[in-house]
């Protein structure tokens, strides 16, 4: 715990127990402490002292990563002059001896392969977008784009790990982790960091996520991101067991509360004012997720904005709700990790059936936290662990291809809080195979992302095995100041 | 108290009067705000000053000195440090770091007092001090100083609980604490912390701890995150601390057992402390890339581990605050770089070097039945080369058609057959088939297939087949589609049943193809079809088939056909249709002069001795027996080959570490990178430390030199990290807090004479783990009571000063474990793979790769539920919530201290998991049935089984009223107080009234979630 917090706590419980001398009835107390005590003292999640850094543009964000690697080609990075181009070998010039993974190193051949798909100018800023995404193109004067994130890692483990916790050996803490971790949240009756891992294609053969994604590593487990799920207890253990109901539940806990009580003049723990205090959030919590998770009070037109899937448990269209709904009650991180974005062969139809299942829904989030006064105050964030090659995998014709990973340039984006609509950063070549201009490593955008949010990567570290350790490591980062508003 | 805090940054509050150490009071803040730029990396060292060293600070450059002992005026570090010009100031504003101004205050006052240096203490060998001392010597010195005094003595309850929590992981019973307090003579408390030192659970709740150092855990931890055999080393580790194997014995098995003369099983077993790292498999991940960061991964742990230091850093660059060049940890990295375990593991659970362990038992039933089944064999083929045989082929008229029955597969796999699951292990052969010795079990909620090809003996579809084959559903989780197909010289065919399941393999299939339902779970069932249902022709051969499974788990046996064959074109009766059809090239179960006559075929030039022998060969293992004789003798060897193969699958092994034949040659890797080789280097240690001896002073250093080294009595770190680590497993904070950083950056120690003290004694004592543990449980530090007291509690909030005994959280298997016990639910069955027991659904499903072997979760029943957490299966990717809520690390690294948080989601998960609610169920059936007969009576009962004490008279009031409501409701509502005492999977008793048991059990549910109850006191 926050000691800074517990000594809060500890200050008013102490009032608070000397005043009433511990002779209140349960209820009361139990309310008191519960409530009252906590309303008055401190927030459940308060920020460290001294953050943020300055005043954020952004109070929340929410990270879309589609995992497996997005083909940047095949939806934001138009190379029109490509079409001239294909079947025919990737000169050596272009890829300049760059390693490429396993899975393609013994081809014979490194045919490229133009994107099938047609683009077209979209919004006042007129940014060229693929037709596979029709929703997401309607509000790109919302959106920055970046077009030349590099990573360090070429395989799905590592690379989901590094843009993630900015490493590829595991251990780190999650950007979800670090920003609850240094900002708290809102809300006191639900986590500071939630993560949604959505259904995904049936047709994909999904890569795997990692629980590390979202971990504390080695901060306090306190931060580690709490999953929402689809399947059973939204919330792990949100339910009471069979036969049990909340009334039952209170009357547990009224029990709890007085005897904790008691334990604390025993003792003198102020752990124990703690364990009083969390008892009394899971209680609160037993409310506030059920009421987070009944979409009934959303309008049909909201619901018809986010698209049919939005009644489907565990769908992206419901998680983007859903994020919404966390953001609007206070809630500082939300991550979507939508999984089955490998296109190795077969891209064209898969890539469909991904985007498809993603497109209205990020589109309307948008767009919802937009016509909500929410868009100002929240960071939405999309992109992946890598792109892919303009080379085919396997066999290329004209309307059938695959990708092999790409780690040296691909497409993310950034909305809303604190950042610049309609703006594109960074040029890749005319293979999309490398950056030419303004390349942005991983690490500057993670330095983006905590900026937005009044953080400065620079100053945000904990220290852990002699060192103070950086989201954005021990690389000189900097942040992208074009896309900033 | 934020003040105090930062005060106690570095170690504990010191009286304001202690002449000034450079250790204690300088380092830290030198190594926090200075060193990055003026410490031990030349690379980065700024102004070519370094403050490290007293020669780097006195050092004069044009005419400056940044330490002038006893000269502020002449110290420019002074003058840098109190400038106000932001070019001019250290630190720099750009390094982001300040000095306070009591940081200032205190380097003032080292330099006023001659700014004299000291060498890093954890780098000095432990100093053993003259004179008698006790670990309360120790602390109440210290206490005194600081004009503090030792709490009293706890009460007996507590104690017992305390040290039955720390030694066995579990709570004293009734009994045990009943026996304690009736025991009024003279070491009482002795005897009953000995009671717990000899107890097996003893070296359970050790290896607890020592797993999450040796980052221990059942899957490979990246990509596919599949499951491996490594369990035998768990229980290694559990055996060497119930056996108290000397520490300095546990640390040389673990790191070089394969290098000691003659090494047993045991120390073999033990180098899997360093095969415990996590390992990939991925496909286009390069090996050479993997192969290099095991090593780097290795040399890190053990450096950490018997070093105490993070050694991480000098990966890529000089160590920034310790004294570790990048050259020294390549040093230490080339004892490990020529491991032969490859880069990629292969996703199997059987990754090489991987040791078989069989229990003597099991050694001895392996090797007679291998016998048996050589001699059965050999009496067979002796049998079958005095068999005259006429080929039904070359026979004058043709020969009548006859009535077959051939068994496909039952107990073994079809000679010749290669054998491939989805798992990728080996077949999951299980005891209890349905119609003698063993099954093929199949388990994956998402999909599984056992496919056999290339069969060395073909079967012949014969006219009007009937096919069938015998399965068995699981009763918990069935199988929803069960379908086989046949592989056959023109085509594949397939029968199934049950229903399509959506997303697998099995769920698109043609409805021509179903053969009906699934029969009922939980018995064996025979399913059949013939050979029209598939449209099979007479004649076709078989060369392999596939057994597949969707949602759940099945188990598959006795696969048979009937029909009637015609003699000459029978693979199975006539010898040349056999070698005509029998595609195999490489049939390694002929023997080796055969082979090649066999590959070629049926050919006029064949050597007639070899086909000779091929004609026995194919009497005796391939051809329908044609005699009665000969039918018996197969039938025997049949038998002897199942035995043999299922006494051979009971053996599990484990990964053990070794080095390739040839050594690699080791470089320095220019900035971490793997591919970017710099100077080479040779196995040596770090300088700064005493020199290695090697056994062979012209040989290479070897792992064992490097054990060897750690362990010898010149070395620093080793006993210090060991006691270290220990203390904070007793005590809840070690004392060096930063128990896996004895360096620079890590805090300094409390009480560094003690730990010195400890150190020796320890090293001296012949490193006997058990004596020392005992040490500090006996101290009366240990024994003092925890409460404390506001004053206290704001002066020392973390206790650093022991001025009370310990209190904290207990960890997630002990919180587990003891809602188990209690209830009397636990299972204590020691060793084995994990079970797989209570788990919420979707932890594994959501994050798991399509084809990992751990991505469905199926939960074992019965007593599997119950065993102690140590013995879970531990997923890394995605640990059990029971683990990762409660702050277990994931195991994806070392881990040597863990947290200890405190939040909802526990809250949330005490109270409802269906572990923890089914215990109090449970739990309630034993305090309605052995409690007493009053409701105040069966509380005190329930207190002292948990607490170990009885409640106070407000407790029983307050818990009496609360039971009174609950009793009340369920009275009114008994199908809810049914559905309370339904709550998982162990049947509630028929025998006690449901409100009432329901009541109890919140009852327990209360008691349970005490703060008490989950804090050892």
């Amino acid at each position: 715990m926050d000691p800074l917090f517990e000594h809060q706590l500890l200050q008013t419980r102490r009032q608070f127990f000397g005043q009433s001398g511990l002779r209140l009835g349960g209820v009361a107390l139990a309310s008191m402490l519960g409530e009252r005590a906590l309303a008055a003292s401190a927030r459940v999640h308060p920020p460290l002292p001294g953050f943020p850094h300055f005043a954020p543009k952004a109070k929340s964000i929410i990270y879309l990563h589609m995992n497996g690697g997005p083909s940047q080609l095949d939806m934001w990075d138009y190379k029109p002059q490509l079409a001239a181009q294909f079947d025919k070998d990737l000169p050596d010039s272009v890829r300049q001896g760059q390693r490429i993974t396993g899975m393609t190193s013994d081809q014979a051949r490194f045919p490229v392969a133009p994107s099938m798909f047609k683009f077209a100018q979209h919004g006042r800023c007129g940014r060229w977008v693929s037709e596979l995404l029709p929703h997401t193109a309607q509000i790109v004067d919302d959106i920055a784009l970046v077009k030349t994130v590099h990573t360090n890692a070429i395989n799905h483990d590592p690379a989901c790990t590094f843009v993630m916790t900015g490493s590829e050996v595991p251990g780190k803490p999650s950007i979800g982790s670090w920003l609850a971790y240094g900002l708290g949240s809102e809300s006191n009756d639900l986590p500071a960091f939630v993560v949604l891992t959505p259904t995904f294609p049936a047709a994909s053969q999904a890569q795997a996520l990692f629980t590390r994604m979202w971990s504390n590593g080695f901060l306090p487990g306190k931060f580690a991101g709490v999953a929402l799920r689809s399947g059973g207890d939204p919330v792990l253990y949100i339910q009471n067991p069979a036969g049990v109901e909340a009334s039952d539940r209170r009357t547990m806990l009224d029990a709890l509360g007085k005897l904790n009580a008691r334990g604390f003049e025993k003792f003198g723990d102020p752990e124990i004012q703690t364990r009083i205090a969390q008892y009394e959030m899971a209680f609160r919590m037993q409310r506030s997720v059920p009421e987070l998770t009944d979409l009934g009070s959303e309008s049909p037109a909201t619901l018809e904005m986010y698209g049919p899937d939005v009644n489907r448990p565990g769908s992206f269209t419901q998680s983007a709700l859903l994020a919404r709904r966390l953001i609007e009650r206070g809630t500082r991180v939300v991550q979507i990790l939508h999984r089955g974005w490998d296109q190795h062969n077969n891209l064209p139809k898969l890539l469909r059936g991904q985007i498809e299942e993603t497109d209205q829904a990020t589109a309307a989030l948008v767009k919802d936290l937009k016509q909500r006064g929410l868009l100002d105050s929240t960071l939405v964030v999309w992109g992946g662990e890598f792109g892919r090659t303009v080379y085919s995998q396997g066999k290329l014709t004209a309307d059938n291809y695959g990708r092999d990973h790409h780690p040296r340039n691909f497409c993310m984006w950034m909305a809303g809080g604190g950042i610049k609509g309609g703006v594109s950063y960074g040029e890749t070549d005319d293979f999309s195979y490398s950056p030419i201009e303004n390349p942005v490593h991983l690490n500057d955008f993670n330095a983006t992302i905590l900026h937005c949010l009044g953080i400065d990567h620079e100053r945000f570290s904990f220290k852990f095995q002699g060192l103070d350790q950086r989201l954005t490591g021990v690389e000189k980062q900097r942040v992208i100041k074009p896309v900033l508003a | 108290m934020r003040v105090l805090i930062l005060a106690l940054a570095s170690g504990v509050a010191f009286a304001a009067d202690r002449p000034l150490s450079f250790n204690r009071d300088i380092r830290p803040i030198l190594s926090d705000k200075c060193f990055a730029c003026h410490g031990f990396d030349a690379k980065h060292r700024e102004a070519d000053l370094r403050l490290d060293t007293a020669e780097g600070a006195y050092a004069k450059t044009d005419g400056v000195q940044a330490i002038v002992p006893s000269d502020l005026a002449k110290s420019e570090a002074w003058l840098r440090i109190i400038a106000t010009d932001k070019d001019e100031v250290m630190p720099p504003p750009k390094s982001h770091k300040t000095l306070t101004a009591a940081e200032k205050a205190t380097i003032k006052r080292w330099i006023e007092q001659g700014a004299k240096y000291q060498k890093h203490w954890a780098f000095e060998a432990a100093v053993k001090m003259a004179g008698k001392h006790s670990i309360d010597s120790f602390i109440a010195g210290r206490l005194k100083d600081e004009g503090l005094a030792m709490s009293p003595e706890a009460d007996r309850e507590t104690l017992i609980r305390r040290v039955s929590f720390a030694l066995t992981g579990l709570p004293p019973t009734i009994r045990e604490v009943d026996d304690f307090l009736g025991d009024e003579g003279a070491g009482a408390y002795e005897r009953m912390v000995d009671r717990h030192l000899a107890s097996p659970r003893f070296g359970e709740e050790m290896t607890r701890h020592w797993l999450d150092v040796a980052r221990y855990a059942d899957t490979h931890g990246l990509h596919l995150d599949n499951e491996r055999q490594m369990w035998a080393y768990r229980d290694w580790v559990v055996r060497a601390f119930n056996d108290n194997l000397p520490f300095d014995q546990f640390t040389t098995w673990q790191l070089a057992g394969d290098l000691l003369p003659n090494p047993t099983r045991d120390q073999l077993i033990a180098t899997g402390f360093n095969r415990c790292n996590v390992t990939t498999s991925e496909g286009g991940a390069i090996a050479e890339e993997f192969v290099y960061r095991y090593a780097v991964e290795r040399t890190a742990t053990t450096v950490e581990t018997w070093m105490g230091l993070t050694a991480g850093c000098a990966v890529c660059h000089d160590h920034k605050f310790d004294p570790l060049t990048t050259k020294e940890f390549y040093s230490l990295y080339s004892f490990f770089y020529s491991a032969a375990d490859p880069g990629m593991d292969g996703n199997i659970d059987t990754t090489a070097p991987f040791l078989d362990v069989p229990r003597a038992s099991q050694q001895a039933a392996l090797e007679k039945a291998a016998r048996r089944e050589a001699d059965a064999l050999k009496q067979l083929d002796a049998l079958a080369a005095n068999t005259t045989y006429a080929d039904p082929a070359e026979a004058q008229s043709p020969l009548a058609r006859q009535t077959v029955r051939d068994v496909i597969f039952d107990d073994v796999w079809p000679i010749g057959g290669d054998a491939k699951n989805t798992s990728r292990n080996a077949t999951d052969w299980t005891s209890g088939g349905h119609s003698s010795r063993r099954a093929v079990r199949q388990r994956n909620s998402f999909y599984h297939e056992d496919s056999i090809t290339g069969m060395l003996a073909p079967v012949t579809v014969p006219a009007q087949a009937q096919f069938e084959v015998w399965v068995r559903l699981d009763a918990h989780d069935p199988a929803k589609a069960l379908a086989l197909a046949l592989d056959t010289i023109g085509g594949r065919k397939r029968a199934w049943w049950g229903e399509t399941v959506a997303d697998t393999p099995l769920g698109a299939l043609p409805a021509k193809e179903k053969r009906g339902p699934l029969p009922k779970p939980g018995a064996w069932a025979r399913l059949a079809f013939s050979a029209d249902d598939l449209g099979l022709q007479e004649g076709q051969r078989i060369t392999g088939f596939d057994l597949q499974e969707a949602g759940g788990i099945v188990w598959w046996d006795a696969f048979s056909v009937t029909g009637e064959s015609d003699p000459a074109t029978d693979t199975l009766t006539s010898f040349s249709a056999w070698w005509k059809a029998a595609a195999k090239k490489d049939a390694t179960e002929l023997p080796a002069e055969l082979r090649k006559v066999f590959a070629a075929g049926p050919l006029p030039d064949a050597v007639p001795d070899q086909v000779a022998g091929l004609h026995a060969f194919y009497l005796a293992r391939i051809a329908r027996p044609v005699n009665a004789d000969l039918a018996k003798q197969r039938d025997a060897w049949m038998r002897a080959q199942a035995d043999k193969e299922a006494a051979d699958t009971a053996i599990v092994g484990t990964f053990v570490f070794r080095d390739l034949d040839q050594p690699r040659d080791s470089f320095v890797m220019v900035r971490g990178q793997y591919d970017k080789p710099g100077d080479k280097v040779e196995p040596a240690t770090p300088a700064i430390f005493p020199a290695l001896k090697k056994a062979k002073p012209d040989a290479r250093a070897t792992r064992l030199d490097l054990a060897n080294w750690f362990i010898s009595p010149e070395h620093p770190t080793a006993a210090r990290v060991t006691v270290n680590r220990l203390w904070q497993q007793f005590f809840g904070t070690g004392l060096v807090k930063t128990s896996n950083d004895f360096g620079s950056q890590g805090e300094m120690p409390s009480h560094p004479e003690l730990l010195d003290w400890l150190a020796v004694n320890f090293r001296e004592g012949g490193w006997d783990v058990k004596a020392l543990v005992r040490l500090m449980i006996t101290s009366a530090t240990f024994r003092q009571s925890s409460v404390v007291s506001a004053d206290a509690q704001k002066r020392d909030p973390e206790n650093r000063l022991y001025a009370r005994g310990p209190r904290f959280r207990l960890d997630a298997e002990q919180l587990r474990d003891n809602a188990l016990f209690v209830s009397g639910l636990i299972n204590l069955e020691m060793g084995g793979r994990g079970a797989l027991i209570y788990q919420p659904p979707n932890i594994w499903e959501p994050v798991g790769f399509g084809n990992s072997n751990t991505r469905y979760y199926l939960q074992d029943h019965g007593p599997a539920l119950y065993r102690r957490s140590l013995y879970t299966f531990f997923k890394r990717t995605a640990p059990s919530p029971f683990m990762s809520n409660f702050d277990a690390p994931n195991r994806e690294q070392s881990c040597a201290r863990r947290e200890r948080s405190n939040t909802p989601l526990q809250a949330l998960q005490l109270m409802n998991d269906v572990q923890h609610f089914e215990a109090a169920r449970a739990f309630a059936e034993q305090v309605v049935l052995k409690g007493g007969s009053t409701s105040a009576e069966r509380i005190a009962y329930a207190y002292r089984n948990v607490l170990a004490r009885p409640p106070t008279t407000e407790e029983v009031a307050i818990v009496q009223q609360t039971f009174e409501h609950h009793l009340a409701r369920y009275t009114k509502d008994t199908a809810a107080a049914k559905k309370v005492i339904g709550n998982g999977e162990s049947t509630p008793r028929a025998d006690l009234p449901a409100p009432e048991v329901a009541a109890w059990t919140l009852v327990a549910n209360l008691i349970l979630n005490l703060d008490e109850t989950v804090t050892r006191n």
